[in-house]
């Protein structure tokens, strides 16, 4: 085992490989508050890249519901269950990480997905951390909560479904750090199937071999964001570049949101796997929650974004999302919009940080009756 | 008062011998046992490399190959399966059958998320020897050539010459299908190939075996990098039965340097490995054999 740095852990840890960052590393922001689970992501996935035969069970893109619905079952109550405490102290983690909590014989601390597990991508749909009280009134914060987590692979800093590859063929590319798994190497020993802590590498039963996300690799060659990205329709997710700490720049979105205004986390960092997709967490939901499920700075992201509409870059930045098709690796604000930059920070996009405001009078005067919003 | 063990003992006792004397009868003599090596007589009839229970392998003597847990590299194995393989092997100077029996709870064919196939495999040094290579997968320098049998190859082509179609129907029964983008014609289809089945469009040894047949011929400097050899030459065929498996590996004696050739009067090894799909034992998780003396008996 190497010892290598992950920012998000704040510490150094144990890993299979030594730390080589790729020249630079796909990174997403979602924004969990305005996810419907309206699944034109998974959709979009699925229709592109797991139609065939042995991924019928097969969703690299899946949203779930939180705190019951989970796609594979449990995959995160039962590692959770078998790493034990985790505990950090400020923005330190003090306990282990799956590399570090790996047991004698193992690379690291997987669970085994069974195929039934798959069965049940929408259990706990929609279904809230209990009933209302008979008489409830609703006050905040909220006496039952639910969010919905939509996920991709995080094609993570240091995956766990590479380090555990006896046969190495799983690699981060060099040039956008994307996780694959080289179909022409793989013998479907599932090991990557049971290593991964977020249950996203699948294994194929026709053709004895396992897949996973390729974050669309080939549309990110040609500067376009992935199916699932693109096809949001409530314009949750912005793909770009992600930067260590030290090299973090504001005019990158995802630096911006991640490093500078730390608005958007990574999902259960604790796991050890410096996770590339950032979630901006849900602001309805408490904070013993948050914490477990994206760290220590959960509560300030939740006050950021609770004033974020009055503040015309982050307004700018999210008005961005879903503005175009093409990966947004800079922007800067311009007097009432936000601009998309490419890598030379020349405009292709552009964007009013605040739609007009029509206020419709309940009244109309000329027909004198009460207007209704019944669609 | 008498013991309880010992009326225990004497109230079982005579069914006990009665058994014994059904089974002698029932299966003949038992092949001698050679604990120190594998000894593979010359026959002059057909091998029997397609049927475990032939007459043949009666006189075949029998090796006890104790396995051990692989736990050399990780992932190793912790807890412990298949400790005992019988080993019996017979040849006709062009190939050797080695048949190879082994205690199993469980029929497992097709691998799915969580369950993998029943396997075995043999392994024999690339050079023979008193240099041999690691027992362990071989080294850097000094490679292994392995047939690797595998449970589901075998279903694959049962289920293909029974007309039941694929591993998906057989793991699905009851599942109904409108339509896969894959099965649509021309062109299209080649497309849809490589978007859907990316590792058969690789052509991934594992996803696509042109040469069907349940064996594959692995070669190996060392874990981690095995593949299937240019040349493909063996035949398996297994049976579970009663909780158990009795395979027959055929491979032959010499196809030429790069499949480890053997020579007949002279001593070489062998390794065996035995994969138990219930426990979800895949590549390296596996209970193996050191390396084994053989002997080819000579003309």
């Amino acid at each position: 085992m190497a010892r290598v740095f992950n920012w998000q852990l704040g510490r150094t840890m144990s890993y299979w490989y030594s730390e080589q960052r790729p020249k630079r590393q796909f990174g997403a922001v979602f924004d969990i508050n305005k996810c419907i689970a309206c699944q034109t992501c998974t959709l979009a996935c699925k229709t592109t890249w797991t139609s065939g035969r042995g991924q019928e069970f097969m969703l690299w893109n899946n949203v779930e519901t939180k705190p019951y619905g989970s796609y594979p079952l449990a995959w995160d109550l039962q590692l959770l269950e078998a790493m034990g405490e985790q505990r950090w102290n400020g923005q330190t983690y003090e306990g282990r990480t799956i590399f570090e909590a790996a047991p004698a014989g193992e690379r690291v601390l997987g669970i085994m997905k069974h195929s039934g597990d798959y069965a049940y991508p929408n259990v706990g749909e929609d279904e809230t951390l209990g009933a209302v009280d008979k008489g409830a009134a609703l006050s905040l914060p909220q006496q039952i909560w639910m969010f919905y987590l939509a996920r991709i692979c995080n094609h993570c800093t240091y995956p766990a479904c590479l380090s555990s590859c006896s046969r190495s063929a799983i690699y981060k590319r060099p040039e956008d750090g994307i996780v694959v798994l080289d179909q022409s190497r793989c013998r479907g020993y599932q090991e990557c199937v049971r290593a991964c802590p977020y249950g996203k590498v699948y294994f194929n039963p026709s053709t004895g071999t396992s897949e996973k996300c390729i974050a669309c690799f080939p549309k990110i060659e040609q500067g376009i964001q992935p199916q699932c990205f693109v096809n949001c329709i409530g314009k949750i997710r912005l793909q770009g570049w992600i930067s260590p700490p030290a090299q973090a720049k504001e005019d990158n979105p995802i630096d911006y949101l991640v490093h500078v205004r730390k608005l958007a986390l990574p999902l259960y960092p604790q796991f050890g796997l410096e996770p590339n997709v950032y979630y901006v967490p849900p602001i309805n939901v408490p904070d013993r929650f948050l914490i477990q499920m994206f760290g220590p700075g959960a509560p300030a992201a939740v006050r950021t974004y609770r004033e974020a509409k009055n503040d015309k870059t982050l307004a700018g930045l999210f008005a961005l999302f879903g503005s175009t098709e093409r990966t947004i690796p800079y922007f800067k604000i311009a007097g009432d919009f936000a601009v998309a930059l490419d890598d030379d920070r020349k405009e292709f996009a552009r964007v009013p940080i605040y739609e007009p405001v029509h206020i419709r009078r309940a009244e109309n005067p000329l027909l004198q009756i009460i207007r209704s919003n019944t669609t | 008062m008498k013991p309880r063990a010992l009326a225990v003992t004497r109230y079982t006792a005579p069914p006990l011998v009665v058994a014994v004397a059904l089974l002698a009868l029932s299966c003949g003599r038992r092949p001698a046992v050679d604990t120190a090596q594998v000894s593979a007589r010359r026959i002059q009839a057909a091998l029997p490399a397609r049927d475990p229970d032939s007459a043949i392998w009666r006189d075949a003597p029998e090796h006890p190959a104790r396995l051990m847990v692989q736990d050399v590299t990780e992932p190793r194995l912790t807890t412990p399966g298949v400790e005992l393989v019988r080993v019996r092997a017979v040849h006709d100077g062009t190939a050797v059958a080695f048949r190879l029996e082994w205690d199993d709870a469980s029929e497992d064919l097709i691998p799915e998320s969580g369950r993998s196939s029943d396997a075995v495999a043999i392994q024999f040094p690339l050079e023979s020897g008193a240099d041999v290579p690691d027992p362990a997968m071989g080294q850097a320098g000094k490679g292994v050539r392995i047939w690797y049998w595998k449970a589901v190859w075998q279903d694959d082509e049962r289920r293909a010459r029974a007309g039941q179609g694929d591993r998906i129907a057989a793991l699905y029964p009851r599942a109904s299908i409108d339509h896969y983008p894959y099965e649509a014609g021309g062109a299209a289809r080649r497309e849809m190939e490589r978007r859907y089945a990316p590792a058969a469009a690789t052509g991934n040894p594992i996803a696509v075996r042109p040469q069907g047949g349940a064996v594959q011929v692995l070669m190996a400097e060392g874990f981690g990098n095995t593949g299937p050899t240019a040349t493909q030459l063996g035949t398996g065929v297994g049976r579970w039965k009663e909780a158990r498996w009795v395979t027959v590996i055929t491979r032959p004696i010499n196809a030429g340097p790069d499949l480890a050739p053997l020579r007949p009067g002279v001593r070489t090894y062998l390794a065996v490995a035995v994969w138990d799909g219930a426990a979800r034992h895949t590549g390296s998780r596996k209970m193996r054999s050191g390396w084994i003396p053989l002997l080819l008996e000579a003309p």
